[in-house]
């Protein structure tokens, strides 16, 4: 069985897993980073979006082997006080909250770009970025507000 | 830790002999309020027994049990958050933790022994006394933790302020014997106690104090804060905490699958795609040929008929791969998969195309009649033909797709069953795995046999991942269990698939609804007749004619329990229950009204999704109103007003008049109860009523006409191509939510929802901002099934898969919602459901405002509506 050094939040993990195991179940049972949540497996909810070198991707599809050649990270790894959960918490956005790692790691790059651009993201940009993120509770209007409070400028 | 203790607290604890780490107010609290007699006085009384929701640590923290399921609506904060405002918590030192099912322990009693000769009235009476003989209760255990309904609020809000303020009227009290001051001289702030004199002390300072003291129910009522004084709840001068919301957004959260145990392995389950299929044979090399799996097992022996029709919370019939792993569990399912025969039985012919056939000649004729109110007949035989409304609404299979799957963790061990699950239902679930570890099978209305279950089992509950009504039913727990059951003293975990969610729900009904009403001189309607057909889910609890291998005395026996439960009725019509969403409330002034439930089979397993039964009623007659507004050349709204008539409130007598079975009112009754109070004979308690009041119902639709500025907006639209506005108002679990939708469609027939405004009324909104989103995810949760949602039905089997054949809601497809709560201090009532119901209709009517067609049959994209 190959043996994959992984380089998530920062740590170098070593796992001894098939190179087409998706991401998300190696993080999950392998790794015990369960922050990252299973919803569809087949790439259309977004619960389970992680970052490979600070993009977006999502892990339910994604092989373990292709994962090994990057920066992975995961909720966990974001910190605590990024501005998206900061803002996240502030403007009381999740509801089960099973969703939300996964739409706050979709957020982040978005959130990101616009706080070193200095520019507010605007309701297009937002869609885009999040459309592939499904919310069963209906959170979308308070993800849409704590984005642009996330973003750091008002337009 | 204080330096006055030079130990650890757990050595301190430890010397002390405090077992559990923690002096248990609820223990002492309620037996001297039980001594009392007594009960709170605004809706559901005072919790029997020691109930244990307040630990407090020696430390003088505060441990507040969360014993109701919490899926998204807030109500692990919103409960505690009562609790801690009437007791003057410091919320830096309250920490939650979450109940195991114990029914029993928050069961709410009425306050005295309530003997033959003093018989509560309906629904009390109907109340099971099946744990505790002579005991009725106003929250009977079976429902003490059952996270369904919209209930938790209007159950426990009064019950968690009167805990609170015991605490904190003791607390004050040991302070002024402290102090040799009267506790009037005295108050309580944010864990503190303050003298007249400068003095102050923390409640840990207190605690040994405060438990001697016994304040009486009529003191502790008596220092309820006033609203004004409300820290948190309503408009109280904070923001209500949320407590889980941090955990959330940094992946810390336990849901179902994140619980780990020592050695567990995890399970994948092929089921058989049809309900009360049997497992024929199956070929387990492929599956063990995949590295990690260890065992394949079937769920039930070849030949035994899983669950389906009447059959309640068994598991379908399926094939188990266990594995080390979920990868190598799917990996082995695959394998599995083309090995397996099936016995699809009877329900393979089910066809969602030939059953809505079904449903539509079923109301084409009479049906059983529920309520009636003077005649219909005359007046439609009078009408010409130009005065006759008529209309037939259709509603398909919906599944509740919450993002978390089913799954549960399983442990058997010396004849116990341990498990971890994320459900709604922690009682049902324990009596129901309980059985598996006895090996025994209770009858839905054996009580005895889950009294027995119940002991056999452990139920831990976890966060969940969205509920929807889908974890209500924990037939996902019963597969980790009967797995379990087949490797003793191992932890199995069962996860599901987003394609065995879809497949495998608990559906809401299929529906068709026939409307037909005639126009007097005022164009008002002077008669109306409502058909209603759906699939029961009470056809699923019992079995019956149409469960394959149930046995003729198992199906008398069953159709007399299901009858006596709730409301049940008979198969194949609907349970009292459903008949009450939205059916036998019709709300409309009319003074004819025939409203029938017509006869509709099962073949699927039937369960309910957020508002259940509303779904079909409250798109039915709101779009029928719409339709007889335009018939009569009037505006929607005030014709809507019109129809809702004079302020006035369908009682006991009013409903029992016109009705042929009790209307249930989602089992709280429709007068207040006067309850005798033995202590000093001055309290007279009074148990709420909560009957349909048209007054709330026109308020709403005001309120929100107001809001939207309809008037205004309709004379613009006029001129304005494909742009225009609907409106919706219903009833349901006890509170009012009207709703405008502006939409516009353009010559392809594509729809924006430009923006959506809503008004509740729900009594007292405890916690404002989970009100607002209840509010915004009820009316989206709404807006997804009346666009997109729809499950088909071929062979017996789901055709869905997954969110790309079954579509939900996105972010870019959500309007801009506008909410309106209305001001009341009554007591509070559900939130998390009735915003759901209004808004297809609502949008329906928009649809046609903006000159697009007449939508009858939801999803609206089967209508040519693109989103």
């Amino acid at each position: 069985m190959p043996v994959f050094q992984l380089h998530v939040n920062g740590s170098v993990r070593t796992v001894n897993v098939d190179g087409n195991m998706p991401l998300l179940w190696v993080l999950r049972d392998e790794l015990g980073l369960t922050g990252t949540k299973f919803g569809c497996g087949v790439a259309q909810c977004g619960a389970c979006t992680v970052h490979l070198n600070g993009k977006p991707i999502r892990s339910c599809v994604t092989d373990v082997g292709v994962a090994a050649l990057a920066e992975i990270t995961t909720i966990e790894g974001l910190g605590g006080s990024h501005p998206c959960q900061l803002m996240w918490i502030e403007g009381a956005v999740p509801q089960c909250g099973f969703c939300q790692p996964g739409q706050i790691m979709a957020a982040v790059p978005l959130v990101e770009m616009c706080r070193q651009q200095r520019v507010a993201p605007t309701d297009e940009q937002i869609d885009d970025a999040m459309r592939g993120n499904i919310c069963r509770c209906g959170t979308y209007p308070r993800i849409r507000e704590a984005i642009k409070k996330a973003a750091g400028v008002t337009s | 830790m204080s330096a006055r203790f030079k130990v650890s607290r757990r050595d301190f604890l430890r010397t002390a002999g405090v077992g559990a780490g923690a002096l248990v107010f609820g223990s002492y609290l309620t037996p001297s309020l039980q001594a009392q007699g007594l009960i709170g006085n605004l809706i559901h009384g005072f919790p029997v027994e020691g109930v244990p929701v307040v630990k407090l640590m020696f430390d003088g923290d505060v441990v507040i049990i969360a014993h109701r399921a919490e899926m998204g609506q807030g109500i692990r904060s919103s409960l505690a958050a009562v609790l801690a405002d009437e007791m003057e918590a410091d919320w830096k030192r309250v920490t939650l933790k979450q109940a195991d099912a114990d029914g029993e322990k928050y069961a709410v009693a009425f306050p005295q022994e309530v003997t033959e000769e003093h018989q509560l009235p309906f629904p009390y009476e109907e109340i099971p006394r099946t744990r505790k003989p002579k005991v009725q209760y106003l929250v009977p255990p079976e429902g003490s933790q059952f996270t369904d309904s919209s209930r938790s609020m209007t159950a426990y809000f009064a019950v968690m302020r009167l805990y609170g303020a015991g605490i904190r009227l003791a607390m004050t009290r040991a302070a002024a014997k402290k102090w040799g001051v009267k506790p009037e001289e005295c108050r309580a702030e944010q864990h503190r106690v303050y003298g007249p004199n400068g003095q102050s002390t923390d409640y840990r300072w207190l605690l040994l104090g405060a438990k001697k003291e016994k304040p009486t129910y009529e003191e502790i009522s008596n220092a309820l804060k006033k609203p004004e004084d409300w820290r948190y709840i309503g408009k109280g001068k904070e923001k209500m905490p949320f407590y889980d919301a941090a955990d959330m957004v940094r992946g810390k959260t336990v849901y179902g699958a994140d619980v780990q145990l020592p050695g567990m392995l995890t399970a994948m389950i092929e089921r058989c795609p049809v309900a009360n299929g049997a497992l024929v044979s199956y070929d387990d090399a492929p599956a063990l040929a995949i590295r990690g799996v260890r065992r394949v097992v079937p769920v039930y022996p070849p030949g035994v008929r899983g669950g389906g029709v009447g059959r309640a919370f068994a598991p379908h019939a399926g094939v188990a791969v266990i594995a080390d792993n979920t990868w190598a569990a799917l990996q082995g399912r695959r394998a599995l998969r083309s090995t397996i025969q099936w016995d699809f039985g009877p329900h393979v012919t089910y066809d969602s195309e030939a059953y809505r056939k079904e449903l539509e000649e079923a109301t084409s004729k009479p049906g059983m009649t529920v309520r009636k109110l003077q005649d219909v007949d005359g007046p439609f035989a009078q009408a010409g033909g130009g005065d006759t409304v008529e209309a037939s609404y259709y509603v398909p299979h919906l599944a509740q797709a919450p993002m978390e799957t089913p799954v549960a963790v399983a442990l058997f061990r010396d004849g116990r069953m341990e498990v971890w699950a994320p459900t709604q239902s922690p009682d049902v679930t324990q009596f129901s795995v309980g059985a598996v570890a006895l090996g025994v099978d209770c009858a839905l209305y054996d009580l005895e046999c889950q009294e027995r279950a119940r002991k056999a089992a452990t139920v831990h509950v976890t966060m969940l991942g969205g509920g929807f009504g889908r974890k209500s039913k924990p037939d996902y727990v019963v597969e980790a269990a009967m797995l379990a059951k087949q490797m003793p003293g191992v932890p199995i975990r069962v996860q599901w698939t987003r394609e065995d969610d879809i497949k495998f729900s608990y559906y809401n009904a299929a529906s068709n609804q026939y409307l037909k009403a005639t126009l007097g001189a005022d164009k008002l309607p002077t008669a109306i007749l409502q058909r209603s057909a759906l699939t029961s889910f009470f056809g699923t609890l019992f079995p019956s004619t149409s469960t394959p291998g149930a046995s003729a005395p198992e199906i008398a026996a069953n159709a007399k329990a299901r009858k006596d439960f709730l409301g049940g009725g008979v198969y194949p019509y609907a349970s009292g229950i459903e008949r009450a969403q939205g059916l036998e409330d019709m709300p409309y002034e009319v003074p004819n009204i025939l409203l029938e439930n017509c006869e509709a089979k099962n073949h699927i397993r039937v369960g309910w999704m957020r508002s259940v039964a509303n779904i079909y009623h409250a798109f039915a007659i709101n779009s029928f109103a719409d339709e007889m507004a335009i018939a009569a050349g009037r505006d929607a709204k005030d014709y809507l007003l019109d129809l809702i008539g004079k302020d006035r409130i369908l009682d006991e007598k009013t409903m029992t008049s016109q009705l042929v079975e009790r209307y249930r009112n989602n089992e709280l009754p429709l007068a207040g109860i006067d309850v005798p109070v033995i202590s000093g004979g001055k309290v007279n308690q009074v148990v709420a009523g909560y009957p349909p009041d048209t007054s709330r119902l026109r308020a709403v639709v005001e309120a929100v006409a107001r809001e939207s500025g309809w008037d205004q907006k309709v004379r613009q639209y006029k001129n304005v191509k494909g742009r225009g506005l609907g409106i919706a108002a219903h009833r349901s679990f006890l509170s009012y939510v009207a709703i405008v939708a502006d939409v516009s469609l353009n010559e392809q027939n594509e729809l924006t929802v430009n923006e959506i405004w809503s008004t509740i009324h729900c009594g007292l909104a405890v916690n404002r901002d989970r009100v607002e989103a209840q509010m915004e995810g009820g009316i989206l949760y709404g807006l997804s099934y009346a666009l997109l949602g729809e499950i088909t039905v071929k062979k017996g089997a789901v055709v869905e898969n997954n969110f790309d054949d079954y579509p939900v809601l996105r972010i870019h497809q959500t309007p801009k919602i506008n909410i309106h709560i209305i001001d009341s201090q009554d007591p509070p009532t559900g939130v998390g459901e009735p915003p759901t119901p209004v808004v297809a209709p609502a949008l329906a009517n928009a649809i046609v405002a903006a000159g697009g067609p007449r939508i009858r049959e939801i999803p609206f994209r089967k209508s040519g509506i693109a989103v």
